[in-house]
This record gives structure tokens, sequence and C-alpha cells, in this order.
């Protein structure tokens, strides 16, 4: 049976492929690419700890208002979907992915597709409760800009996880000095 | 060899106490001892490095950078500093403590593990004919 010629490389899963960065960092840049996407990852977690910590703190602007919202458990619920969707993403194996010939059988590589679209479907979900919580809760609600700060800290976290995965991803796909392009 | 590297023992152990005074200083002149936290946080910063870098090579594997746990420990590694910065900066935004005391826990955590990295950096060759 023979397979018509394509134009593209039929095991690659986007159909765009993520661009190659080669900075300056040579044979570091995968060390370099991981230590980024630990900042990031801490970063965007501390945007959102911040949040909670001046909400718990919160006092009210004057004596006899009251403080009007909190940082409940609705906003810690999108930045524990990405979470999870990051987790899942990077415990798969990439050369699973792939789907080479020969290379254990051929049904794990449709388990490991359809985990990784369901832990990419996690990270978008996170990232567009992020946004729904900022519109829906704060902005809706016409609260003033030191609660919308809440909202906004919540999107931030969740573009932060997504970028922190997206900055492994690619660290840990182009593999150092031996280059054989994994065109994801 | 021997009399620079005890120049350097003595000026890096002076600095390291410099930053754990710093540390200790934030906490006890507001008597608020929550930036003791940032001293343990970079004390902890070069435990995963140190533990997983022997789990990524043997001494088959021709690949220097190449495995997961090294990757996850210099992950962890990087989370824990980002840490170590961000949670005196929190602190001081929540009006938890003050923001002098912010800076002076921060200036103190990066000397200790400013002191740290030079340490493991100066006396790296001795543990390199070892593996």
């Amino acid at each position: 049976m023979s397979i018509p010629r394509a134009n593209y490389d039929p095991r690659r899963v986007c159909v765009n492929p993520c661009p190659n960065f080669t900075p300056g960092f040579g044979k570091h840049k995968r060390t370099v690419g991981v230590y980024l996407a630990g900042a990031l990852f801490a970063i965007a977690n501390w945007t959102f700890f911040d949040a909670a910590i001046l909400s718990a703190h919160a006092k009210p602007p004057h004596e006899t208002e009251p403080v009007l919202v909190h940082v409940t458990f609705v906003d810690w619920v999108p930045g524990i979907c990405s979470l999870l969707g990051m987790l899942v993403v990077n415990l798969i194996d990439k050369d699973r992915v792939r789907g080479e010939d020969g290379f254990g059988d051929s049904r794990a590589v449709w388990r490991a597709r359809l985990l990784l679209f369901i832990s990419f479907a996690l990270m978008a979900g996170g990232l567009a409760g992020s946004i729904s919580i900022l519109i829906l809760k704060y902005i809706l609600n016409d609260y003033p800009e030191m609660y919308k700060y809440y909202g906004y800290c919540n999107v931030s976290q969740n573009v932060g996880l997504m970028l922190s995965a997206v900055v492994l991803w690619i660290s840990q796909s182009s593999s150092g000095e031996y280059e054989y392009s994994l065109t994801i | 060899m021997a009399a620079a590297g005890l120049k350097t023992v003595i000026l890096l152990s002076f600095v390291l106490a410099a930053g754990f005074l710093l540390i200790i200083l934030s906490c006890a002149l507001w008597s608020n001892w929550l930036p003791l936290l940032v001293a343990l946080t970079f004390v902890l910063a070069p435990l995963p490095n140190a533990l997983f870098s022997h789990c990524g090579s043997d001494e088959f594997s021709t690949l220097e950078d190449g495995s997961g746990p090294l990757d996850l420990g210099r992950f962890i590694t990087s989370v824990v500093v980002v840490t170590g910065f961000a949670l005196p900066l929190v602190l001081a935004h929540s009006d938890v403590i003050r923001p002098a005391a912010s800076a002076m826990s921060i200036i103190g955590g990066g000397l200790v593990y400013g002191t740290i990295l030079a340490y493991s950096a100066a006396f790296k060759q001795d543990d390199s004919e070892f593996d």
C-alpha cells in the first residue's frame, strides 16, 4: 500500500510547526529553557498568591463600609485546572506522540494523543475560566479597581502557567547538540 | 591554591554571615518573624539539583543534559529561588511586613544564595576527578 506524497510531515501533531528558537545559548539551550520555565511557573503562582494574601488581609477603605469581595475557592479552580493540564503535558513521552513505526504498539500513540488533547484542553479551559471569572465576578459587578486586581492576577497566573508549559515543551523537544529536529 | 582557597572560604563565610544577619535583623527589628522563611527557602534552593544530579547520568550515558530527572531538579530549583524573592515582596504588598524588612530579607537571601552558588562554583574542580 502506497501512501501519497504529502508536502508536510505526517508524523507531526500541529499543522504549524513550532518555531525553532536558536538564540546564542548553544548547547545550554535546554538548561536555560528549563530554568526559565521554572521561573515563569513560580512567578505565575506567586501573582495569584499575592491576590489571595492581599484578600485575606484586606482592610476596608473606610470604617463604615465592609470589604466587598474576597478571593474564594472559585478563583482557585482555573489555576488548579491549568496546573493539572501542565502536569499531564509534561508527563507524556514526546516520542510516543510522534508515533514512529515499530516503536511500541500503535494504540499507545492514540492514547498518548488523547491524553495530550485532554491536557491541552485543561490548560485552555483554565485560561478561559480565569477570564470568565474576571468578567463575571469582578467587572460585571462593577467593583472598584482594588478588587479587579484579583481578577487580573488570576488571568496572569493562567497565562504564565501556559507560557511556562510552552517554554518547557520547546526546550525539551529541541535536544541539545545533536540536533535531530523533532517537528512537533 | 591552598592559600587562595582559604581566603575564599573566609570571604564566603563572612558574606554568608552578613546575609543571615540581614535576614534576622529584618525579622527582629519589627518583631515579625515571617521573613525567616526566606532564609529557609534559599538554604533549601540547591537541594533539588544536588539530589537529581546523580539520577541523570550513569557512566554509560553520553548526553550531558538529556534526561527528565535533571530537568525536574532544575525546574524545582528555579521555582524555589523565585519563591525566595517573591515571598517578601508579596508579604510587603499585603502589609504583613514592612517594605524595609522586605528589602532587607531579599538582599540577605540574595547574599546567602550567592554564597552557596559561589562556593559550589569555586570548589567544583575538586569533585570532578571522582566522576
